[in-house]
Order: structure tokens, then C-alpha cells, then sequence
């Protein structure tokens, strides 16, 4: 259809040949153009907005791009008394929430990736219905019971609030990725000689590592953009990034500190992204994964 | 070199018998096969002498030493499996050199071992690749390069070609056989591949509901197998429900001598290869059939023979002389076996004045 309809509305002048060059690559990349018009509308657009607005000094109606360039409201809002302790707080909170993690989720999901114990099913489900209730709901039902024996308004209240929402994913992911290492390549090893110990290090840690890597870094980002929990336990001493981020926005006449605090919050997801390209177009996901 | 005797060897898996008191003995440089259809026990007792799965009883004996408190990776024995096993995020030389660096032993030494054992499976060049740039084929060479680099005292190998097509798998058949005979290493070889079993091994131990049936020699096997199972799976075989009478037995229409076969009363089944047919003279007592269908396949042909009172008889004919479905044919058996419950079968030639149909066995 495209075929013949388009070389008909071009100019009778334009030379057969090239008319039918640009309705093939119209053909091939049709779909791609539209997908890239697609992704700069809606993601780059919006993004990029908040990228200008950061570094704005002045940026009035009609003007597609600022006015006036300039540090100076980096330098205000990051001087700011609140977010020169949320900022800290935060990247500790996330480091240490997703050591945490890590400490107890992978001996568990080893453990339920290769063992037969009673209720495996059961305790494997047990963290996936924490997330099929309203978080809200097991906010407040927690902070209750932190507030009872003081957890409200600590460290350590938040780092177990954090670690309700990481467990699914830290559990799962690596499971998942235990599960998929066969049994026989781990058997192959033991024949060589190696020991359990070493089957571990060499043979099946190196296989479940890409998988591994991605749950870390998806746990890391998930904890340093939660508000809710971290709001409702951690009020008023320990106050995250996104935390002060509401009543920034909310009581402030200009776009700028909002914009900002954005981009500083989105540095750890540019990370995961960088590095699942890599994985993505290195082949360790293929190599690592047997395919 | 080293030899393998198993122990009143056996496993359960709860209330589930896999090996029932397999007693084996594997000779130095031999190459033996287990083969039994799928569920028969054979790669359990394989596991158990690699390591895998602990007996529920018996012994194993390498070198005349028990092995059987010793886990996997102490044991001196190397393993090929029927997966793929390659470790995918390692390369090819990695692969084969993983066992060799538990070893101490020196880079020069290792990477001189890795070298010969590449081209020993003959593929020198293919250090740097990674598994997932090989076929099915090169990674189970590479497989066997891996187990044998480590110069094990047995070669284990657990239906290593079953996941290749059939005609890599008759060629590595053959390459296998090459290695073993140049390494002169002890092997034992798991398949449910009758073909593969005959054509690669030096005895067969034929296994069925986890007991071993009958061990032999490859055409020990084919002429004279010990049980009614064995006469089943092993080729093919026209098993004939029988009634002997004292020195003679009644098969169909026809009489057949009893041979030396103990005087016995009662149902017998007697056993014969397609190839142990003669068409039958016109003095002589015959089953009067008709050929059903004729099947040529290439080097010989088969034909169906349909015969009142009788399953189908499988008759090989010779090619030399054309023969039409529907034809009617009168046959003769030249030798058959006759099994009964528990007895050791017995072979009976008969005196058969026909023109024999001289086939060999294919």
C-alpha cells in the first residue's frame, strides 16, 4: 500500500529512484522513528524540562530554552540546611538497607532455589503478599507497633521499614537466578575436584552475578526514592531526600530546588540504566546465563 | 589404569528400589556399557560410582580400595554427562583447566596438559571460544577433554551423545572409541542406545528394573541372551508363545524339536532372530504365512509374515530375489531359543533341509 501511494505524492520532478530509496527506509524505519518521536515526547520532553529548569536562572514564557544560565540555586538548595543531612541520610540509609538484604536474602534464596524444607512455598509467597495489600495499610499497622517499643523516629525504624519492600525483590531475583544454574554444572565441578565451597565461588556465584548485580541496584534506587515509610517512621529525626523533597515543592513559589533534588534523585537510576545497557550489549547476561 | 568392582550395590529412593544388588566387575582398559531402557537404574548406579548418590547398600571398589566414604570430589574417577556442562562464563581452556589449577600444578604444565588434551578430542584450536560458541558435538568433546586431562582412574560417561543427532552421534561414537583404545583407560559407558552399546563396548551389562539381566559379550548378547527380556530389547526378536510337551513343542501349526531343553509340561516362549529363517521345502512341517508388507532397508530387507495363530513374524530376507506383498511364504526357523520362567535358555538348531535364506546377522 505505502509502496504505491507514496511515490505518487511525490514531486513528479523527483527522480524515480530516489522515491523508491526514501519509501524503503520509510519502510524499515517507520517504526522506529515513530517510537523515537514517541520517546522524546514523553520521556525526554518532560525530563529535559526539569534538566533546564535546574540550571535556570531566568526562564520566562515564550522561551523554549532559559533565559539566563546559572549554579546559583544548586548551590542554594543543596546549602540548605535540611538537605546537607537528607543527602547523607539517604545514600547511608540505601547502602545499608541493601547489605542488609543481601546478608539475609542470599543464603535464604539459595536456600529456596536448591532445598526441600516444609513450607518453602509458603515462606516464598510470604513475601510477595506483603505487596498485594496497600502499603499504606502496613505502614500505619507497623508504625504502630514501632511506636510501641520506640523504633519510631530511628535509624533502625526506617532500615526495617525499607527492608518490607526490598525482601520481594532480593528473594526473588537471586532464587530465581539460583534456580537457573543447573544442578549438573555444579555436579561437574564436584567431579573435577573442586569443593562445595569453591563450586560456590567459582561455578555458581559467577552464573546468578548479573542477576545478582540487578537486584542490588534495583534495591539500592527502590530504597533511595521511598517516601511513604520513610515519611511515617522515620519523622521527625531521620528525613530522607524524598522526604523534605513534599513541603520543598509544596511551600516554594519557584520550580528550581524541585527540579534539582529530582535530578540528584535520579542519578542512582541513570547507574542502573548505564549498566544494564552494558549488560545488555557485553553478552555477560548471555554468557552468564548459559543462553 | 585401574579396574571397578561393584558390591551387592544398591538404592532406594523411599519405598522406590532404583539398583537392586548390582554386582559388576570392570576389568583394566575396559570399555563396559550399561544399557537398559530408561528408568532401569543404570545412571543411578552410574551416580553412585561418581559420587552422586550415596548407596543405600553395598560396596564400589576402585583399585580394589572402597570409595563409597569418599565424596564426589575425592573420588578418581571423571564423568561426562548427558547435559551440556560446560561452564558458560568460563572459556573452552578454562573449562579443561578448572580441575587441573585444585592441582598445583605450574602454568606451563597446565597449559601443555590443556593442549594435548584439545588435540587428543581433536580440537586444538578452541581454547579461546566459549561454550556457547560451540555445538552440541564440540562441547561434549570438550566435556570428555575436561574428564580426561585429569588422567582419572575411570572414565564415567552418562549417555553423553544421547542429545545429538544420530549421525554425529555414530561418529563420536567412534572417536570415543579411538581415545579409549589410545588412553587405554577403564571406562564405563550408560546408554539406553542398543546400537551405541553393541558397536562401542567390550562387555555389555544389560539392565532392567534396576537388576542386571546379563553381562557379555557384545555378540554374546545378540546370540544367546540369558533372559526373556534381554531376547526382547536386545535387536530384533519374534517372541512365539509356545506349549512344550515333553520333547517337543508346539509353536502355531508346527512341531518344533525341543532340543535338549529339560522335559517340562506347559507354556514356554521361544525366541527368533528374523535372520534364523529358512524357506521351507515341501517335505518339510512350515508355518504357511503371507508376506504382509516387505521393508527395504537398503543393506537388507524386512518383511512382515502374517501366520495363523501367530503374532507377525519380522523375517529378514536376502535381496537376491524379489518378493511381492501378499505372496504366501512358507518359513522355517534354523535356530531359535526357548525361555522359560527362570530356566536358562535353551538354543536349538534344527535340521532344516530348506533353501536357507543365508542371512547374516546386520
Amino acid at each position: 500500500m505505502a509502496e504505491q501511494s507514496l511515490p505518487a505524492a511525490l514531486p513528479a520532478a523527483a527522480p524515480a529512484r530516489r522515491s523508491s530509496g526514501v519509501t524503503r527506509f520509510l519502510r524499515r524505519e517507520g517504526f522506529g522513528i515513530v517510537a523515537l518521536v514517541v520517546l522524546i515526547v514523553t520521556i525526554i520532553g518532560p525530563l529535559s524540562t526539569v534538566f533546564f529548569w535546574s540550571f535556570a536562572e531566568q526562564w520566562r514564557y515564550p522561551a523554549l530554552i532559559p533565559t539566563e544560565w546559572g549554579l546559583s540555586y544548586w548551590g542554594e538548595t543543596l546549602s540548605r540546611a535540611d538537605i546537607r543531612r537528607a543527602l547523607p541520610t539517604s545514600i547511608v540509609l540505601s547502602i545499608v538497607v541493601t547489605l542488609l538484604s543481601l546478608v539475609v536474602c542470599l543464603p535464604a534464596s539459595y536456600a529456596f532455589a536448591r532445598m526441600k524444607f516444609r513450607g518453602r512455598q509458603f515462606f516464598l509467597l510470604s513475601f510477595l503478599i506483603t505487596n498485594a495489600f496497600p502499603r499504606f495499610g502496613i505502614y500505619i499497622a507497623i508504625a504502630i507497633i514501632f511506636f510501641r517499643i520506640n523504633l519510631v523516629g530511628t535509624f533502625a525504624g526506617v532500615v526495617l521499614i525499607q527492608l518490607v519492600n526490598t525482601l520481594l525483590l532480593m528473594i526473588w531475583i537471586p532464587t530465581a537466578a539460583f534456580q537457573g544454574v543447573d544442578r549438573a554444572l555444579e555436579e561437574a565441578a564436584l567431579d573435577v575436584g573442586a569443593s562445595r565451597l569453591r563450586v560456590f565461588m567459582q561455578i555458581t556465584l559467577p552464573m546468578v552475578m548479573p542477576a545478582l548485580i540487578a537486584a542490588v541496584l534495583l534495591t539500592f534506587v527502590g530504597t533511595f526514592y521511598e517516601t511513604y515509610g520513610a515519611l511515617l517512621i522515620g519523622v521527625p529525626n531521620v528525613q530522607t531526600i524524598p522526604v523534605i523533597m513534599f513541603p520543598l515543592i509544596n511551600n516554594q513559589p519557584i520550580p528550581q530546588p524541585g527540579a534539582i533534588l529530582s535530578l540528584v534523585l535520579f542519578a542512582p537510576s541513570l547507574l542502573l540504566i548505564i549498566y544494564a545497557n552494558r549488560l545488555l550489549r557485553g553478552g555477560y547476561l548471555t554468557a552468564g546465563f548459559g543462553v | 589404569m585401574s579396574t571397578l568392582k561393584l558390591i551387592d550395590l544398591h538404592k532406594r529412593f523411599g519405598d522406590v528400589v532404583a539398583v537392586q544388588n548390582i554386582n559388576l566387575e570392570v576389568a583394566d582398559g575396559e570399555f563396559l556399557c550399561i544399557l537398559g531402557p530408561s528408568g532401569c537404574g543404570k545412571s543411578t548406579a552410574l551416580r553412585m560410582v561418581a559420587g552422586f548418590e550415596e548407596p543405600s547398600g553395598g560396596d564400589i571398589l576402585i583399585d580394589g580400595a572402597s570409595v563409597v566414604n569418599l565424596p564426589a570430589n575425592r573420588r578418581p574417577s571423571a564423568m561426562v554427562f548427558q547435559k551440556y556442562t560446560l561452564w558458560p562464563h568460563m572459556r573452552v581452556f578454562d573449562n579443561i583447566a578448572f580441575g587441573l589449577k585444585l592441582r598445583s600444578l605450574s602454568k606451563d604444565a597446565i597449559a601443555r596438559k590443556v593442549s594435548d588434551a584439545l588435540a587428543l578430542v581433536g580440537l586444538p584450536d578452541y581454547g579461546r571460544r566459549f561454550p556457547n560458541q560451540l555445538s552440541g558435538g564440540e562441547q561434549q568433546r570438550i566435556a570428555l577433554a575436561r574428564a580426561l586431562v585429569l588422567e582419572p582412574k575411570l572414565l564415567l560417561l552418562d549417555e553423553p551423545f544421547s542429545n545429538l543427532d544420530a549421525l554425529l552421534r555414530v561418529r563420536l561414537r567412534e572417536e570415543l572409541r579411538r581415545i579409549q583404545r589410545q588412553t587405554r583407560i577403564t571406562a564405563v559407558f550408560v546408554t539406553h542406545d542398543q546400537e551405541e552399546a553393541l558397536s562401542l563396548a567390550d562387555r555389555i551389562a544389560v539392565m532392567s528394573k534396576g537388576r542386571i539381566e546379563q553381562i557379555d559379550k557384545p555378540s554374546m548378547i545378540y546370540a544367546h541372551p540369558a533372559t526373556l527380556f534381554v531376547a526382547d530389547f536386545i535387536g530384533t526378536m519374534n517372541l512365539l508363545p509356545a506349549a512344550q510337551a515333553g520333547d517337543m513343542l508346539q509353536v502355531g501349526q508346527r512341531q518344533l524339536p525341543a532340543g535338549d531343553a529339560p522335559q517340562r509340561h506347559g507354556a514356554v516362549t521361544v525366541a527368533i532372530r528374523p535372520e534364523d529363517f529358512a524357506l521351507a521345502g515341501g517335505d518339510m512341517t512350515a508355518w504357511h504365512g503371507q508376506i504382509e508388507q516387505v521393508i527395504d532397508l537398503g543393506h537388507y530387507r524386512k518383511a512382515l509374515v502374517a501366520v495363523d495363530g501367530l503374532p507377525t513374524l519380522k523375517v529378514y530376507l536376502p535381496k537376491a530375489r524379489e518378493f511381492s506383498e501378499g505372496e504366501p511364504l512358507a518359513l522355517a526357523a534354523t535356530r531359535y531359543m526357548i525361555y522359560h520362567d527362570g530356566a536358562a535358555p535353551q538354543e536349538v538348531r534344527p535340521h532344516v533341509n530348506g533353501e536357507a535364506l543365508h542371512l547374516e546377522a546386520v
